[in-house]
């Protein structure tokens, strides 16, 4: 068990490495190929004065040498800019000077929350109506859940989310406020946009419809592995040994079910990552999502580097997660 | 003895110990296929006494697993479902008391043994979890006696380092040891039936004979009546009392192994016995039963066997036999079954 994960660290903290370094090396390609950011600075038409320009590249460690001959893989900045960010310093951003490590600490909670919510919804709703599917195999239940998952899934993200915001949030918010108090949790929680006096309630519908992205997937994986389960002889054997219905689900067939579940989760969790751009995007979340694309649009290469940074952070700890939950699950993983 | 006396006045009040241990009687079981009923199980009839060991005999699909299932009451419903027939453990009907009655009789009374103990096993359990999950269940042991039951058992059944090996997981096993576990698990509550079903058909050879011994003292020390179910005769040749050869979900014929082996009073038997290779008939061609066993959605008129039978005759695909008394305790279910019997046929 221990040496299966210190080997699944090191594979996660080279994994992070290789992802790091292919990133910086993407952008540096950008800065080389496309021209310095740093003359946004000024404004993007106007030549500026070269002394200025020197400042501002320095300013924002841009001055190497190497950024100007492409295809160079300038590893001196490379191991610069992970000082910095060992030393908790992320730079500042080129549009307003604002510090990168203080738009983090609201950004990041804001992305925690929304995937909170949207995480629960995801694993509850897969779990119950997927069990449903599996009670029910092969009858209109069975066929009814299949299709509902998959006309959500197969409606864009984007799609729902300016439906829910332009159709559903102003008459509802209306209706919920005739009855309840405006500052109440019900006076606020159908918000079409977020409020950040409420940064929990006003995140959680979009955390509901942003958890919907993959549901069909999961409902059908974890009917697939239920079925797979109860009908295997070693539920036959559970069920000769006079065990409760109950205890054999319990004990015997959903912590089978749950290794392909878990690897499902994992595998959608880095899938969200990309709908909570476009939903922090219609609902107006400052969040992660939001300030990459931002960061993209505007050339900011520091905090696309950053928020890259972190998302790649969250998808390697989190399929470091998933193995470490196999392995606690499935003793031929541990004993391999 | 007393132990088990208790036991059945406990769980299955009315029990008559006079009675034989296990009586089935007229079985029928029906799986629905596409919104047909297919009968997989269509009156199957023997008897089980105390300390006594029957062989089920049969090819694929003869009905004999469904007939242990029914007989546990674990049949997948649905798409089975026992549709008639009555199992009399000690002369009470099972099929007719409720869920919770059957549930106790499962483990308590009867026990079963499956083919594949690499996925009768769950693989995520260490199999002490799963021997002492019975303990726990029946008898509300704390997880520390289960474990201690579970390392006596693992030891009786001749898992060598039991008290370590208690601890292992399924796949940690090899194949022999692995139905060693199953059989453990099998007798953990005692149970007065024991089924076997096809326990031997995944092992090697070797292993195979050691697993049949196994059962064969089990059964000696604790008088079980054991069921053994198999689609090799050459298995139930020295632990078998009785035999009931089963074809297209009926008995077809029933007797002493002895009387079974001497002179068969069934053509399906005979041809079954012909198909065993033999030392002394080294050399000559190996004789088959032509044709395949029938689909049981659609079987043939008459007596099922008849299409591929060598002394069928026209009413044998017209009329369905019934069970002939071919000599004393000697039955076939077949119309010529005293002329096969006497080889005239």
């Amino acid at each position: 068990m221990g040496r299966y994960v210190i080997r699944r660290l090191l594979q996660a903290l080279l994994t992070l490495g290789i992802v790091l370094f292919l990133l910086h090396y993407l952008m540096a390609l950008s800065v080389q190929v496309r021209g310095n950011p740093a003359l946004l600075f000024f404004g993007g038409e106007r030549t500026p004065d070269p002394a200025m320009l020197a400042q501002v590249e320095r300013l924002y460690n841009l001055d190497n040498p190497c950024y100007e001959r492409t295809g160079d893989p300038c590893v001196r900045p490379f191991i610069e800019r992970l000082q910095n960010y060992a030393a908790g310093d992320f730079g500042t951003t080129l549009n307003g000077n604002r510090d990168v490590g203080e738009l983090l600490g609201v950004y990041i909670p804001n992305t925690l929350r929304l995937f909170v919510f949207s995480t629960i919804t995801l694993v509850v709703l897969a779990m119950v109506l997927g069990t449903w599917a599996a009670r029910h195999h092969g009858r209109v239940i069975d066929h009814s859940v299949r299709g509902t998952t998959i006309l959500i899934d197969s409606v864009p993200v984007f799609l729902i989310l300016l439906a829910y915001v332009y159709i559903v949030a102003v008459p509802l918010t209306r209706w919920a406020r005739g009855i309840w108090d405006t500052e109440s949790f019900m006076g606020q929680v159908f918000r079409p946009n977020y409020n950040p006096d409420y940064p929990w309630t006003t995140i959680i519908v979009p955390g509901i419809i942003l958890g919907s992205v993959g549901l069909a997937t999961l409902t059908r994986l974890v009917r697939a592995s239920q079925l797979e389960n109860l009908g295997s002889d070693f539920v036959k054997t559970a069920k000769a040994k006079g065990l409760k219905q109950m205890r054999i689900t319990v004990v015997h067939v959903v912590r089978n079910s749950m290794i392909p579940i878990v690897t499902g989760v994992g595998y959608l969790f880095a899938f969200m990552l990309s709908g909570a751009v476009l939903t922090e995007g219609v609902m107006g979340i400052p969040g992660m999502g939001r300030m990459i694309f931002g960061a993209v649009q505007r050339q900011e290469t520091n905090l696309v580097i950053v928020g890259l940074t972190i998302s790649a952070i969250v998808v390697v700890v989190v399929s470091l997660l998933v193995d470490l939950i196999y392995a606690a699950l499935d003793p031929r993983i541990r004993y391999e | 003895m007393s132990e088990t006396l208790r036991v059945i006045g406990d769980t299955l009040p009315g029990a008559d110990l006079n009675a034989p241990l296990l009586e089935v009687e007229n079985l029928q079981v029906e799986f629905k296929v596409r919104g047909k009923s297919v009968p997989a199980v269509r009156g199957a009839t023997f008897t089980l006494e105390q300390g006594r060991t029957l062989a089920v005999v049969g090819e694929s699909g003869s009905g004999k697993s469904v007939t242990s299932q029914a007989i546990m009451g674990i049949v997948d419903d649905p798409p089975g479902r026992v549709t008639g027939g009555e199992v009399r453990l000690h002369g009470i009907d099972l099929l007719k008391q409720d869920e919770e009655t059957r549930r106790t009789v499962r483990g308590n009374h009867i026990a079963v043994i499956f083919q594949d103990a690499l996925s009768a096993l769950n693989p995520l359990w260490s199999v002490g979890f799963q021997i002492g999950e019975l303990f726990r269940v029946h008898r509300g042991s704390t997880r520390a006696e289960a474990k201690k039951r579970a390392i006596e058992l693992l030891d009786q059944v001749g898992i060598p380092d039991a008290k370590n090996r208690v601890g292992h997981y399924p796949h940690q096993f090899s194949g022999g040891m692995r139905q060693r576990v199953m059989i453990a698990m099998a007798l953990a509550l005692d149970p007065e039936v024991l089924i076997a079903d096809e326990p031997t058909t995944a092992l090697d050879v070797t292993v195979q004979a050691q697993i049949m011994r196994l059962l064969k003292q089990i059964q000696d020390e604790r008088h079980m009546g054991l069921i053994l179910i198999t689609h090799d005769l050459g298995v139930v040749a020295d632990v078998a009392d009785e035999v009931a050869v089963m074809y297209a979900g009926e008995v077809v014929e029933r007797a002493t192994i002895r009387d079974t082996f001497k002179q068969p009073a069934h053509p399906y038997t005979k041809a079954l016995l012909r198909a065993i290779p033999r030392v002394d008939t080294v050399g000559q061609e190996l004789e088959v039963i032509r044709g395949l066993p029938p689909n049981p959605a659609s079987l043939p008129g008459g007596c099922p066997f008849h299409p591929r039978c060598w002394a069928a005759e026209d009413k044998c695909s017209t009329e369905v036999p019934p069970m002939i008394e071919a000599a004393p305790e000697h039955r076939s279910r077949c119309h010529f079954a005293t002329e096969v019997y006497t080889n005239e046929r």
